[in-house]
Parts: structure tokens; sequence; C-alpha cells
């Protein structure tokens, strides 16, 4: 009822507001396929035979054959397969278990507040960390050596790079917990879900359940519908993601995104044929992956229904939680000794195996690092205001018009947003690239932008839409009813009351903005100089020391971002009461 | 380029594409015919003139490999110099693979952007030569136009004028020479490999101590090769010169059996016993930095007192060449078919050439890179600039002692040249099928 007076509402009123806003779903999803579909077109008419740059113009499935003679070539795809379903599921499992274990604590905040960085590390710095701890004359390795070890000089082990891609899932698990946890929490933070929520949750435990299990049997079935997306998101990104397994992974062979990136990169050109029947190939497995994991769910499900209402109030809950603790525990002191070591990196001067920390402290890292940043750092805090910023809006005003047309988008513009984060980013950019050189545009930083707002804007829109659809309809419609024009209504009730999922979001957009690489290099045809294509590109050079500057300027950026936008609620609702 | 040539060229290209090759054949034809018709007219020095009024006050972008500080420090002193000489603002694109640069102007190409190309001069050799050669991405024949070309003495030096054996027809200009060079840590062990044979024992010895990148990297490949001409030396010299002829299957069942026999050998000693190889010799150098490896091997060893002045390497670190030989080459600048500043690009390519560059590049201070130029060729005044004098001078303010001595090792070593570059892509193939998966 309430639903559909408001819709009325606001359709009778046909202001400049209300038609911008209708317009805007068109604008996100054409700014989205456009490129999505030439990137297609630039991997399908290549992955068949067709480069008419290289001569070759007959269609054919040469490119397809030229794949499965790859040496090792179901190895790459199990590996992919395997890691990124298997670091999804620990992400996904230990993001339940620490909101299950201190939904109710004043430590969710504080767990929240020592993650949140983590979720703003380039993936490439991150890797490189982890590395760093595991790696045999890593962190670990000298903490223990030589008093218990007798190692004085580093041992021959094979992490990281194990064949079995176990530094790969450690990378990836710890780079995705933090971003389910941080949009479980920005689902929580929107007073009607949290609130009724809690207070379920309470009603169960004065009703003698234990914590652990109310949050299985109350919280848990309420929230995942909030987090089935992200969770997908996830899983897609993780398989075909290529910074962690490229530093973390083996190499005979390598999973299949690395090596499709190899071949792209390869000086061999006719490898673009086959390197695009492998981004056919990567496309497939994502979606094997994002099906297997609609499958488990419905398992999941099935399995668990008679559990949900059987009555019984405790599963070993006292075991579980000590579980999560140490786990809790162990996550945080990995990501604090990978940062320690970031940060003794930064400003070591010797420091020989097996010594625990550094023989000499100098500035000249951080120095000659600050000089040569300076253009850096402006065009990335730049590119990801402009690119943010066009996300905020395009989604803010979307979501808006979702409510004034009084339904959901179409299940094809809803997967359409999601597109490229489906698609290897690599594969895709290509095709970007060869769309901009059509429209004739130069413009290096317009160009970096709108590749930038490609990956920005899903995100952007992954971490608002619940919130923005879960906003209460009667706060409007009451606002209507006295006459509140929707253009007053969304300034001046909607968005207030939102600023907080606001925020993150923004925040959100920035690092990923911050984090990006390929988009940078490939759109902006190498001209614009970011932290992070410097990190990168300082990554793979010789002085762990000058990357560690770089990897810790990245992190400093959007954790800046993350600040703000913790503060400014916090002082607002301070200020109410 | 000759006519027959631009023909063949032509039908080639009608073949493949015919709106393309209208195009191209224009551009061909408009860069190739514009120089020899007004050659008749005017002097080398008169076009020179014109090039550099056309060159002057533009952006030039220079996609140079951007993973090494020092190199990066020398394109920046390029720039200031070029900045006040032409007013030319030089941008380097920082590239971590070369191979980038190929991919932007290929796909330029294909969107038929034949005249306002993004990259304007690109840093080149071997393989990506090869390959941008064979695709017809490079502008051809402007190289004898710089006057500082000369200076290399291309008439007596066919080196200059040859990119692994490939002749590179004016469409790249020579910039530097480096060769092979090994490098170890003294304190772990005092007596380096100095032969091939030596390494294979060395390694045994220290088991975990010594590894080399994964192919196709362009060091890795480097190391191959050395390895193969090394393993083939005693063979006759009919077949031993097929490795600077393009590969056959005859050839290859001739020389490359006992290189597979070395690595099977080498490998179970390798650190990661060679079930894991490095992306490149940058992380060579951490491993040697973290203690992992005690070896390793470079192409330019002036970085090793660079890299020990930052504490990136122990400064026990020692450079050396093999005894048995190094491989040696000579990388280039080339200029797109399709950029957008081709007279600015020619100014800079020219200045890079100067004695006052080659001499800048050479100090081991700035990057240690050896010139392309013919010292017998420079004046008194321009060969004092490469003087070694002035460069320990120099060497003494800006490294420690440690560090300088570390280039003090050296044992002679005779130049091996790079095989043909189709071999490179014959044993990347054959490697990655030999080791590139383990069971």
């Amino acid at each position: 009822m309430a639903e559909s007076l408001w819709g009325e509402t606001m359709i009778a009123a046909n202001t400049l507001f209300t038609r911008v806003v209708s317009f805007s779903p068109s604008v996100m999803v054409t700014l989205i396929v456009l490129p999505v579909l030439a990137g297609l077109l630039g991997v399908i008419l290549p992955a068949f035979g067709w480069v008419p740059a290289l001569g070759s113009t007959e269609f054919g499935l040469h490119g397809f054959e030229q794949l499965m003679a790859t040496p090792g070539m179901s190895r790459m795809v199990m590996l992919s397969f395997t890691t990124s379903l298997i670091s999804t599921l620990l992400a996904f499992i230990m993001t339940t278990l620490i909101l299950a274990s201190y939904f109710s604590s004043p430590w969710l905040k504080r767990i929240q507040r020592l993650l949140g960085p983590l979720l703003v590390i380039p993936h490439a710095a991150a890797a490189i960390a982890i590395g760093f701890l595991i790696a045999p004359s890593g962190m670990v390795s000298r903490l223990v050596s030589p008093w218990l070890s007798g190692w004085t000089s580093p041992p021959d082990w094979l992490y990281p790079h194990d064949a079995m891609g176990i530094s790969i899932i450690i990378g990836l698990t710890i780079k995705e917990l933090p971003f389910l946890l941080l949009i479980a929490l920005g689902v929580l933070a929107q007073p009607d879900i949290g609130n009724t929520l809690r207070s379920q949750h309470r009603v169960a435990l004065s009703l003698g359940y234990s914590p652990m299990t109310a949050f299985f049997k109350i919280v848990l079935p309420s929230l995942y519908p909030y987090l089935r997306l992200p969770v997908l998101a996830v899983l897609a990104y993780a398989s075909a993601s290529v910074e962690i397994p490229l530093i973390l992974g083996p190499n005979t062979p390598p999973t299949l995104a690395v090596a499709i990136m190899q071949w792209f990169n390869d000086v061999d050109l006719s490898l673009r044929i086959k390197a695009s029947a492998g981004a056919l190939l990567q496309i497939s497995v994502t979606l094997a992956l994002l099906t297997i994991w609609w499958l488990l769910e419905r398992l999941v499900k099935r399995l668990s229904i008679n559990s949900l209402i059987n009555g019984r109030r405790d599963y070993r809950d006292l075991l579980w939680q000590r579980i999560t603790h140490l786990l809790t525990v162990l996550l945080l002191s990995v990501i604090g000794l990978s940062l320690f070591g970031m940060l003794l990196w930064s400003v070591a001067g010797f420091w020989p195996y097996p010594m625990a920390i550094p023989q000499q402290w100098v500035g000249m890292h951080w120095q000659s690092a600050l000089v040569q940043m300076h253009a850096p750092l402006i065009n990335t805090v730049l590119i990801g205001i402009c690119s943010t910023a066009l996300a905020i809006i395009i989604t803010v005003f979307v979501l808006e018009a979702e409510q004034q047309r009084g339904k959901n988008l179409s299940a094809i513009s809803s997967v359409i947003i999601y597109l490229p984060l489906l698609i290897p980013s690599i594969t895709f950019l290509f095709g970007l690239v060869w769309l901009q050189e059509q429209v004739n545009s130069h413009h290096a930083f317009i160009n970096v932008v709108l590749a930038h707002l490609l990956f920005v804007l899903p995100y952007v829109f992954l971490s608002l839409a619940n919130s923005y659809r879960r906003v209460d309809p009667r706060y409007a419609a009451v606002a209507a009813s006295l006459g509140a024009a929707p253009v007053k209504i969304f300034w001046q009730i909607k968005l207030p009351m939102l600023l907080a999922p606001i925020l993150i979001a923004i925040a959100l957009g920035l690092a990923i903005s911050f984090s990006q690489y390929l988009p940078t290099l490939l759109a902006g045809g190498g001209r614009i100089e970011t932290i992070t294509t410097e990190a990168v590109a300082l990554a793979n050079g010789a002085s762990r020391r000058v990357s560690a500057v770089y990897a810790l300027m990245q992190m400093f950026l959007p954790a800046i971002a993350f600040l703000v936008a913790w503060l400014i609620p916090n002082i607002l609702f301070r200020r109410r009461v | 380029m000759t006519i027959s040539k631009r023909l063949s060229l032509s039908l080639h290209l009608k073949t493949a594409h015919y709106h393309l090759a209208a195009r191209v054949l224009f551009v061909c034809l408009s860069t190739s015919l514009w120089p020899s018709v007004s050659h008749a007219s005017t002097s080398p020095d008169k076009i020179w003139s014109e090039i550099e009024s056309r060159g002057r006050n533009q952006d030039v972008y220079f996609h140079a490999w951007g993973g090494d500080p020092q190199i990066n420090m020398y394109i920046l002193w390029v720039a200031e110099q070029v900045k006040q000489r032409y007013s030319i603002n030089l941008h380097q694109v920082k590239l971590t693979n070369t191979s980038e640069a190929v991919s932007r102007v290929l796909s330029e190409r294909s969107a038929e952007n034949h005249h306002n190309g993004q990259v304007d001069m690109v840093w080149i050799n071997g393989e990506n030569f090869a390959s941008m050669a064979q695709h017809q991405l490079l502008t051809p024949n402007w190289v004898s136009q710089l006057p500082n070309f000369s200076l290399t003495n291309p008439e007596h030096n066919p080196a200059m004028t040859r990119d692994f054996g490939v002749p590179t027809q004016g469409m790249e200009a020579p910039w530097g020479q480096a060769s092979l060079s090994f490098y170890y840590n003294s304190t772990a062990t005092t007596v380096p490999p100095l032969t091939l044979l030596q390494l294979l024992d060395w390694s045994q010895d220290h088991p975990g101590r010594f590894t080399y990148p994964k192919p196709p990297d362009f060091l890795a490949m480097s190391f191959l090769k050395y390895a193969l001409i090394m393993l083939n030396d005693a063979q006759p010299t009919a077949i031993k010169e097929r490795l600077y002829q393009p590969a056959s299957p005859q050839s290859e069942a001739l020389l490359l059996p006992v290189l597979w026999q070395f690595l099977d050998e080498l490998h179970p000693s390798l650190w990661r016993k060679g079930q894991h190889f490095v992306s490149s010799g940058m992380t060579l150098r951490r491993l040697v930095g973290d203690g992992e490896l005690n070896l390793a091997f470079t192409f330019s060893a002036a970085e090793i007192p660079a890299a020990i002045a930052r504490f990136d390497l122990p400064s026990s670190t020692r450079s050396y060449k093999m005894q048995d030989g190094s491989l040696s080459n000579i990388h280039f600048v080339a200029i797109p078919y399709n950029a957008a500043h081709i007279d600015s690009a020619k100014l800079v390519i020219n200045f890079l050439l100067s004695p006052e560059a080659q001499a800048k590049k050479q100090h081991i201070e700035m990057w240690g890179d050896s010139t392309v130029l013919d010292r017998s060729l420079l004046t008194l005044t321009q060969q004092t600039l490469f003087s070694t004098q002035t460069a320990k001078q120099d060497n003494k303010q800006t490294i420690p002692d440690a560090a300088a001595t570390s280039m003090a090792h050296y044992v002679a070593s005779p130049a091996l040249s790079e095989p043909h570059p189709s071999w490179t892509q014959i044993i990347a193939q054959q490697w990655l099928s030999r080791y590139g998966v383990k069971p």
C-alpha cells in the first residue's frame, strides 16, 4: 500500500530532477555495456582467428586448438578453480565466524578498524607483504632463526610459489575477508536492518540460545541475501585475478589468468589468438565457479533447514568461540607482521639474514621516493576523486530511479553492472583501448577516469544498493504527503539517512580506483603515472625497500578516506545526541 | 626502401587488408618519397636543419622499461638536456615489459590510427624489434639522417646496423651495449665458477643457491643462449655457424640436445630444485640481497655498486665475467611508424647519440652502459668525457669504497654474439614444454 502510494506520488511530479533521475539507469547501463561489448568483441573475434592487424582474417578454431595443446592446461584451470573457490569459502566462513562470535561485542568495531586498512592495500602490495612473511628469508623464518631452527642462511623451502597454490589461497583469503566483513558491517550499519537483527538476536539470547548459535539461526539467514552478490564478485575476481597468483603462485604452470596475461604480453603477437581463446575459457571457468557457489548455497539451505527450527540452543559454542578467537588472532598477527615487515623494509639499511630487525636504519628510501612521488600522487588522487564522484552520482540516481519507478532494476541490468567484475580485466581492457582509439579520444586522463569508473561503479553500487533499497519508504511517503517535492525528499531525507553507507561507498570507490593498475596503464597509454603503476613497476624491480615505501603510500591514501568515512557520521551523530 | 621492396610490401598488405594496405602504402610513399625527392635539391645538413626546426617545442613520449631507478634518473637528465636545447618535453612512459609498447602500436594500427600514435620513441632490441619490424610497425630509413649516427662508424662496425643478426634497415638507432655478467656474495662463496661447466659443479656443491629466470624472460633467454653457445663450442664450425642463421629442424637436432642434457643435470641443484623459476633478473638481485641466492647474473653489472649503496645487495657482492665468454648485445631506440612527433623524436635520439650523452651514460655512477660510439672518431675533448679518470673521481664521491671495489674483480672474457632471433622462440617453447609443467 505504502509502496504504490509513494510510487504514484513520485511519478506525478515531473520535474527536472525526476527526469534526470529516470534517465540515469540507461546512462549507467550504456557506460558499462558499451566498453564491455567492445571488450568482449575484442576477445571473441581474435579467439576465432580474426585479427586484421596481424593479417589474420579467417575464422577458425586455431586459437582453441593451440590453447588445448598448451602443456599443463588442465593444471592451470584446476589451480584457478581450487584457489579461488577455497579462498572465497575460507574468507566467507571466517567472516561469518567473526560476525557470529563478536556480534554484540565492541570487538566487532575494533576488528573492523583493524581490518579496514587491509581492504585498501592493493593486491600486489599485499602479496609482496605476505610473500615476505612466508618466504625462506621472510619474517617467520627470521624470528625463529637461528636460536630455534639453527638456520644461518635461508632454508630452501617451497613457500611461497608452492605447486598446490596454498600461498595464493592465503593471499586471496586475507584480501577478500576484510571486503566481505566491511560489506556485512555496512548492511548492519543501516538502522532498520541492523536494529531488527540485533533485537532478534537479543530475543534469541533471552530464549537461551548461545550467541553464536543465535547468530547462525537468526541473523545469518536474513543477512546472507545482502552478502550474496559481494561474495559472487569476490569469487569471480579471485578466479581471474593476476597480481596475487603472479607474486605468490607457482609458475610451472601458473594459474590460467596469469598465463593469459603472459600470452597477451608476449612478443610473439600471434599468441594473441591463443590468449583470446584462453580469455573465453577463463570466462567459462568463472561462470562455472559462480554456478558451483549457487549450487552449494542451495545444498546448504536444504541441509540446514531442519536445524534452524529444531530448537537446539547450543552447538559447542564455547569451542567455536575459542577457535574463532584463535583464527582472529592468527589473522591479525599475519597482517600485523606483514605490515611491520613492510615498515621495516622501508627504513632498512643493512639487514642480513637471519637478523629479525635491520642492522641499520635509514631514511633514504623515503627521501628519494617522496621526491619522485609528487606527480603520481596528484594523478592518483584526482583520478580517484573523479571516478568515485561519477560512480556515486550515477549509483545514487539509479537507486533513486528504482524507487520512483517502484521496482528494482531489471535482472539484465543488474547483471550488466557486474560484468566488469566477471570478465578478466586484461582481455576486457584490450577491447576498451581499441574502443577509445575508435572514438579517437586522446585525452589520457579522461580515458583513465572512464576505465576506472568501470571497476569503481560496480563496487560502489554493490556497497550502496542494499542500504538504499532498504530505506524505509514510509519516510518518503510521509514527506510526500506533506507536500515535499521529490528533490527535497532526496536531498533532505534520504541522503542524510544514508550518510554512513554513502561515505563507506565513497571510501571504497576511492580505494578501488587507487589500486587499479591495468586500467590506468592501458587506457592512459602509460602516460598517467599513479602511485600504483609506479609501485607495480617497482615491485618487478629489485628493491624491496623502495617498493615497501610505495606500498605504504598506497595504503596511506585510502586509509585517510576510510578514516574520514568513519569519522563524519560519528561526529554528526554525537552532535545530534 | 627500394621500389621492389615497397611493391612487395604493398602486395603483402593488399592480401591482408585492402583499406589498411592503401593507407599504409600512402604513409610509406609519403614518408619515403619525400626525402628522396628533396634529396636531389637539398643536402643532408639542410634536411637535418628542417627536422630541427619542425621538431622543437613539442612533447615526446619515450616508452622505456622503468624498473631501474638509475636508468630512470639518466632519462630524466636527458629530458632536462633536450628541454634546454630544443624546448622538447621528454616524458618517460615506464614500461614493465617492452611488449606493452608493441601492443599499444598494434592496437593503434588495428584502429587505423596511422598518424597520431601515442608512442614517439621506444627502447627496444632483439625479439621486440624483430616482431615490430615483421609487422611494419616502425618508421624505416631515418637513422642515417641523424648527424651523430656517423660517430658509431656504421661502415666499419656492422653491429650498429644489426639487431640479433637482423638488419635494422634504418629503423632503429643504437643506444648502448651490455654483456652478460655474473655476481656473487663473496662471504658465502670465495671462488665463483668461471666457466659454464664450473657453474654446474658449483651449483651441485651449493644446492639451492643459484637459479635463472623463467623463459621467455630476456635474461633467462640470454643465459640459455650463453649455455647453448658454450656447450656447442667443440662442434665443427659449420655446425656452430647455424646458430647465427634461422633455426631449422635439422640445426635444432644438431645443437639443442646438449642444452637439455645440461639443464637436466643442473635443475635438481637449483633454487627450489628447479620447481619454481623467478620472473625476472630483478628478482634474482633481490634474492641475492635476501641471502637466498649466492650467485646470479645481469646484463648491467654497473647496477651492482648502486644497489650496494642503496643496501639492496650486501657490500660483499662482487661482479665478474665468465672466462669462457660473455654474451653481448646492443640495445636500440626506434620510432613507431605512426608516432605523432617523429621529428622531435629524431632530435632526442640524435642527442642520445651525442658524445656528451653517451659519456654520461657510461659513467658507473650514472648507468654504466657502454657507449656505441667509435672513440677513434671523437675529438680529444670529446674523448676526455669518457676518460675513466673522471669516472673514478666521481665514483669516490658518490659510492662507498666497498661498493666501488665490487667492480674490481674482472676476468678477461671473449664477447659472444647473439644467435639469430628465431632461436629464441624455439628454445623458449621447448623449455616450457620440458620444464614448464612439473609432475
